[in-house]
């Protein structure tokens, strides 16, 4: 842990304090008129009684996680083949 | 001691490893319960304030490397990860604003305003694509570092 320790206080401070003061101005957001608007209209997700009844119990603590990884993987996979045919149009430019 | 901790990029690796899964586990409200998400989420800013700490030096240098000549994908890197910090903070702070559990029995009592719950949601929910490109834009490290972690652990 030593790469950790390496003047962690004062670092922690720095990263604390900055963090503290951007979500002071992140939370100035509520000031606008687009939250304004969004409270008027009103907001829910999700229904009421939980979603999915009829799904088995050990699913609907999977499913959540099936969910974050397709949310994660598909962005992976797409931007790795992305890079991947950039590089590929770049070596191709050259030769 | 272990090997990884004696090892910069190791503990990286480590604490990166340990950062995505408590991210996962946070960002399943569902499996975890409402209570039980808001009290994870307030333990993940150690994992994640570890993150910012192991790359300090990137942090330091990313202002004066965004001026210099650098490649388009170091570029790129360089504004997501930015974006990636804030919409981080977004998601954190508006997920204190629209608490029901951990706020209430602090004693903090709230009025929950749609426009955060709102946002919450949203920010929670772009998070995930949005570290799906960053883990992209760091693949050929995460590829090597597992090959190296792999490589010791064989030995061992």
């Amino acid at each position: 842990m030593k790469y950790l320790q390496y003047h962690w206080k004062s670092r922690t401070f720095v990263v604390l304090a900055i963090s503290i003061l951007v979500s002071i101005l992140l939370i100035s957001l509520e000031l606008t008129d687009w939250a304004a608007q969004i409270n008027q209209q009103g907001y829910s997700h999700g229904s009421e009684g939980g979603e999915g009844k009829g799904i088995p119990s050990a699913l609907r603590y999977i499913l959540p996680f099936v969910k974050e990884l397709v949310l994660i993987g598909v962005p992976l996979l797409l931007s790795l083949l992305l890079m991947k045919v950039l590089r590929w149009l770049r070596r191709a430019k050259k030769a | 001691m272990s090997d990884w901790m004696q090892n910069l990029q190791k503990t990286r690796y480590v604490m990166d490893t340990l950062l995505l899964v408590s991210f996962m586990i946070v960002s399943a409200p569902q499996s975890t319960g409402v209570p039980g998400h808001e009290w994870l989420s307030l333990l993940f800013i150690v994992p994640f304030a570890v993150h910012l700490l192991l790359h300090w030096d990137w942090i330091k240098q990313s202002a004066k490397r965004f001026s210099k000549k650098i490649t388009a994908k170091e570029r790129f890197s360089l504004v997501w990860n930015y974006l990636l910090y804030l919409m981080m903070l977004l998601a954190t702070v508006s997920g204190f604003l629209v608490s029901v559990a951990l706020l209430p029995t602090l004693n903090i009592e709230l009025h929950i305003q749609d426009f955060w719950s709102k946002i919450h949601h949203d920010s929670a929910t772009l998070i995930m694509p949005m570290i799906g490109v960053h883990l992209a834009l760091h693949w050929s490290w995460i590829v090597n570092l597992t090959k190296r972690m792999r490589v010791k652990r064989a030995k061992a």
